[in-house]
């Protein structure tokens, strides 16, 4: 192994995590607190800097300085593991999304390729749907190892919620991989480029629009975001499985819990909605390098578009009953992706 | 030693141990949470033998789906009192330890003296047979047979839990 | 690729009129909950139908499916026993007051009996270890939910439970097994590892250890004795339809299992000589002697534990285990006669065991009772349930003119003409001993009198017919059997075997 190969993606890692996804929560936070005041008739935040816009730069360093306490009953080991265990996985699957298509640095008579993705491995599909089967363990332990009744009910909510709206979530997903035979999200992306007609954008949204609806509503279960925040329900569980934390450890859960919001909305993106392809933009005629600055930004603004429709249905929408929540996965959405399923298979089938 | 000699090496050390830790600790819940570890430390050995989707889906079922379910019902269990699960030293823990050891004596003796073959060697067509797609054009030719039987068996088992769990038992 | 999918699909229409039959009892418990009798019209009719196929092609010998599964003589005659007996049992279950209590999930029940079926059918022509443990396994999932849930009783669920933890325990260390076997052979398919064998490359220890692995599997399946624990639970928990059906059909599929298996993987087809009786094995696999042991052994004390029993299921689980021991003596002779042997007191099994049972099970919806005492002065109450029991019973001992008789001394001679005196007389002084226990059931019905008033205990006219359908063959075998033997000879041969 040369040194290259192991500081590309250390690179991509660190642009990743300190330049987009930290600032990314930061401002999120801040954004979501802006749309509620808007919905709710408020101003919101707006003493810290110009309209609030130093609010995070006050927060943050409030939850670091914050007492930690863990309750005297805990399982303090479990209990200090959970919001790690969240982090990790919520981070980690922005490992396979690709952001971009390659780059070229030019430096003088030099130049270096790279591709604008950390890892693209060829099982990428497969590795999201690992990684959010595996997003459950760190509510589920932090509920248990609390030791109190709220947060165990939130974490065994958020485990039969969890597991219940994956199946969707996959199945779904079937009908993209159907479309695009391949389970690395470099192709899916690569196979939506082009018109249909001349002018639609070649989107999964389009032909996939059962299985986009499908995976939107199975990815807001999957972040716990109302109406599916059944684990946190206030009036009921108090706050649900982080009850009993406090300081930079209820900070983490709240910080995974956005990232995770940002990576299914990139991922909502780069599945259904083209991912960093831009329609019409080639016919601008930028050079290789913009070009390629051009698809991250239309790949960001995909991203905060959808981040935004996460808020406004956050302030908009009742939360559901818990059965009906069941019952929604169970008895709608999980049909409805069987039948996408055999819709896509009709159409592969006949097109080809 | 090479990069994928340490690889395996570390990744060997930890499987043992968080087995070992699976059936030693008496706290059913970090039982479990050996046991996921274990399933990490599996799923990086196939990695290691180029058996990608092996790999992934070992996480993506074993760890992520079938412990989760464990752990919950652990959970809703609530096993308070741990040391009511530890039972006695007694005549069948004695033959079934003896029966292990006998077992784990024999297999360190087979594979220390009894191998002739030397199977350090990968074989040429790994990295292809783990593919995805290697897999799917094999599962529906070849294993065509056995696929069909096994949703079968899924069928079966679905209905059978349904009918288990409806069940009342009148004492 | 395509092509021998296609070309391998004629040959196993039985197998699709089972899964066709199965998913339409599915369909049709879902849209009339009401009506049982037409499931049991839907899944007898598929069954005789599968059964019709099967008899029209006796001679069907092919590889199918990229060498899974096997179609010859062997495994259509095992699976014309198990879907006669599967046939019989639906039939059982249409008069079985207990199968008939829970109205809502008759058709799941129905269900799950043809889904046994089908995975017994499978497991008789698997020819690939992998094949082999599927089968077993939809076999064991499917029994294991139709033993607990019909008696809403803690007896039912425990067998349940206990036939759930054996079976995943055995099937467990039988895939560890397989996977030995794989490692050291590189391949699942059966005469693919009688080739590496054959050659003698493969390390004896490592190969034996894997055998017994894979023989715990199989054991658990036939309740050979140290794998039968959970023999007399499940059976006393169970309906006593599904109590008849693991029996017979679940043993048979077993013995045909551990059957091919070992001729398959074990015979040295090099020193094969045809007229031969008695088969070269591979050298080196103590199988004759493992076989010997564990004949005996379950003989013994299948026979010797049934002694104390009360209740007439539990004896006859016991009875069922001797009669496993009876035919691993058949298996111990590794010729082509004990086999055939083995084949023969299948069908006599299949008739009396069925119908031990049946009688079992009719005398328990009147009577609410499997106590052995509860049979006094029964012999006059119901006479022709009695004279069939006691009939089914002798046949189950072996004594003149029945079929059982047959049975056994097919099996006898089989181990004398391969010289192994010993273990026939250990089997004959068996028969000696269970004839203490079975005669007890029937000294019982005829020479006790009862203790409540004598009202004698009609049953409907289609009930009596089907003791009938079962009754006559344990007699008309008895007698008429060389078309019996001329069966078993022919079907004895299996696929890839000279």
């Amino acid at each position: 192994m040369d040194t290259i190969s192991i500081l590309e993606p250390l690179l991509k890692i660190l642009f990743i995590i300190f330049v987009a996804l930290l600032p990314a929560v930061a401002y999120g936070v801040l954004a979501e607190r802006k749309i509620s005041a808007f919905i709710q008739n408020r101003l919101g935040p707006n003493r810290v800097g110009p309209w609030g816009l130093l609010q995070p730069l006050a927060d943050i360093p409030k939850l670091f300085f914050k007492e930690d306490i863990v309750p005297a009953a805990a399982n303090k080991f479990i209990h200090s593991l959970a919001p790690l265990i969240s982090i990790t996985i919520a981070f980690s699957t922005f490992a396979v999304i690709p952001f971009g298509d390659t780059i070229t640095f030019s430096i003088g008579d030099s130049s270096y390729t790279t591709k604008l993705q950390i890892a693209d491995v060829n099982i990428g599909f497969l590795y999201i749907l690992a990684l959010s089967s595996l997003a459950v363990y760190g509510i589920t332990l932090s509920g248990w190892s609390s030791n109190n009744k709220y947060s165990l009910l939130g974490g065994l909510r958020s485990t039969a919620q969890m597991i219940s709206y994956e199946l969707s979530m996959g199945l779904s997903l079937i009908g993209v991989v159907m479309l695009s035979s391949s389970l690395q999200l470099d192709d899916i992306v690569a196979a939506q480029g082009g018109y249909w007609l001349g002018f639609i954008p070649k989107w999964n949204a389009i032909p996939q629009f059962l299985g986009f609806v499908i995976f939107v509503v199975a990815m807001f279960a999957e972040t716990n975001r109302l109406p599916f925040d059944l684990p946190e329900a206030e009036p009921e569980l108090v706050a649900g499985y982080h009850t009993e934390y406090t300081g930079m450890k209820f900070g983490i859960f709240m910080l995974s819990e956005y990232i995770a919001m940002i990576t299914a909305s990139a991922l909502i993106a780069t599945l259904y909605l083209g991912g960093w392809q831009a329609p019409y933009l080639e016919h601008l005629g930028l050079s290789p390098f913009l070009m390629s600055v051009a698809q991250m930004a239309a790949f960001v603004v995909k991203v905060f578009a959808i981040v935004i429709f996460f808020m406004v249905v956050r302030w908009t929408v009742p939360r559901f009953r818990y059965d009906q929540l069941m019952s929604i996965g169970w008895k709608v959405l999980l049909p409805l992706a069987l039948v996408n399923i055999l819709l896509t298979g009709l159409f592969v089938i006949l097109y080809h | 030693m090479t990069f994928e000699q340490i690889v395996f090496y570390s990744l060997a050390v930890v499987t043992i141990f968080s087995s070992i830790m699976v059936v030693v600790q008496r706290n059913p819940v970090n039982s479990a949470l050996y046991l996921i570890l274990d399933f990490f430390c599996l799923g990086g050995l196939y990695l290691t033998l180029n058996a990608q989707f092996i790999a992934i889906v070992h996480i993506l079922v074993y760890a992520g789906a079938i412990m989760v379910l464990f752990v919950f019902v652990i959970m809703l269990l609530n096993l308070g009192d741990t040391h009511k699960l530890a039972d006695r030293l007694n005549m069948k823990k004695i033959i079934g330890i003896a029966f292990g050891l006998a077992f784990f004596v024999e297999l360190l003796y087979l594979l220390g003296f009894g191998t002739t073959r030397s199977i350090s060697q990968q074989s040429p067509a790994a990295p292809e047979i783990g593919t995805i797609e290697y897999i799917g054009k094999v599962l529906f030719t070849k294993f065509l047979f056995p696929f069909e039987v096994t949703s079968f068996l899924l069928l079966a088992a679905i209905i059978g839990a349904v009918i288990l769990a409806k069940k009342k038992i009148i004492h | 690729m395509i092509n021998q999918v296609l070309q391998s699909l004629p040959y196993i229409v039985p197998e699709l009129i089972v899964t066709g039959t199965l998913c339409l009892v599915l369909l049709l418990s879902l849209m009339m909950r009401k009506k049982s009798d037409l499931l049991v019209f839907v899944a007898a009719l598929g069954l005789f139908a599968a059964l019709a196929v099967l008899t029209s092609q006796p001679f069907a010998s092919a590889c199918l499916f990229f060498k899974m599964t096997v179609i010859d003589p062997f495994s259509q005659f095992f699976k014309l026993v198990i879907l006669f007996a599967a046939l019989i049992v639906v039939l059982m279950s249409r008069f079985s007051d207990e199968v008939n209590q829970i109205k809502k999930s008759l058709g799941e029940y129905y269900f799950l009996v043809v889904s046994m079926t089908l995975g017994m059918m499978f497991m008789v022509s698997a020819s690939n270890l992998l094949m082999m443990y599927l089968s077993l396994e939809l076999t064991s999932l499917t029994s294991y939910v139709v033993v607990g849930f019909i008696k809403q009783s803690k007896n039912s669920s425990e067998a349940s439970l206990k036939y759930l933890l054996y079976g995943a325990f055995s099937s467990g260390v039988m895939l560890y097994g397989i996977s030995i076997i794989y490692g050291l052979t590189g391949t699942m398919e059966l005469s693919g590892i009688n080739q590496v064998l054959a050659q003698g490359s493969a390390n004896t220890a490592m190969l034996l250890i894997g055998g017994i692995m894979l023989l715990v599997g199989f054991g658990y399946k036939i309740s050979a004795v140290p794998f039968h624990f959970w023999t007399p639970d499940v059976y006393e928990g169970a309906p006593t339809t599904i109590t008849a059906f693991l029996s017979v059909a679940s043993k048979a599929a077993g013995f045909a299992m551990l059957m091919r298996a070992l001729k398959i993987m074990f015979l040295d087809s090099s020193a094969l000589e045809i007229g031969n009786e008695f088969w070269p094995l591979i050298h080196g696999i103590p199988v004759v002697e493992i076989l010997s042991v564990l004949a005996v052994l379950t003989m013994t004390i299948g026979n010797l534990v049934a002694l104390w029993q009360d209740n007439v299921k539990r004896l006859l689980a016991y009875s069922s285990i001797a009669q496993a021991g009876y035919m691993l003596l058949g298996l111990a002779t590794i010729s082509n006669e004990g086999y055939s042997a083995v084949m023969l007191y299948f069908i006599v099994y299949l008739f009396m065991n069925l119908g031990a049972f049946y009688v079992a099970m009719l005398i328990s919806n009147t009577l609410g009772s499997e106590n052995i005492h509860d049979y006094k002065g029964l012999g006059r109450r119901a006479p022709f349930l009695s004279v069939s029991m006691a009939v089914f019973l002798v046949s189950l001992t072996g004594i003149p003119p029945t079929a059982g008789f047959i049975g056994k001394w097919m099996i006898f001679l089989s181990l004398i003409n391969v010289k192994m005196i010993g273990l026939a007389v250990i089997g004959v002084l068996n028969s000696v001993v269970s004839l203490y226990y079975y005669l007890r059931i029937v000294r019982n019905m005829f020479l006790h009198e009862g203790e409540k008033e004598e009202v004698a205990i009609r049953y409907p006219l289609a009930q009596q017919l089907l003791l009938l359908c079962l009754m006559v063959p344990t007699l008309y075998f008895g007698i008429f059997f060389n078309p019996l033997i001329e069966l078993v000879q022919f079907s004895v041969q299996m696929f890839g075997i000279k």
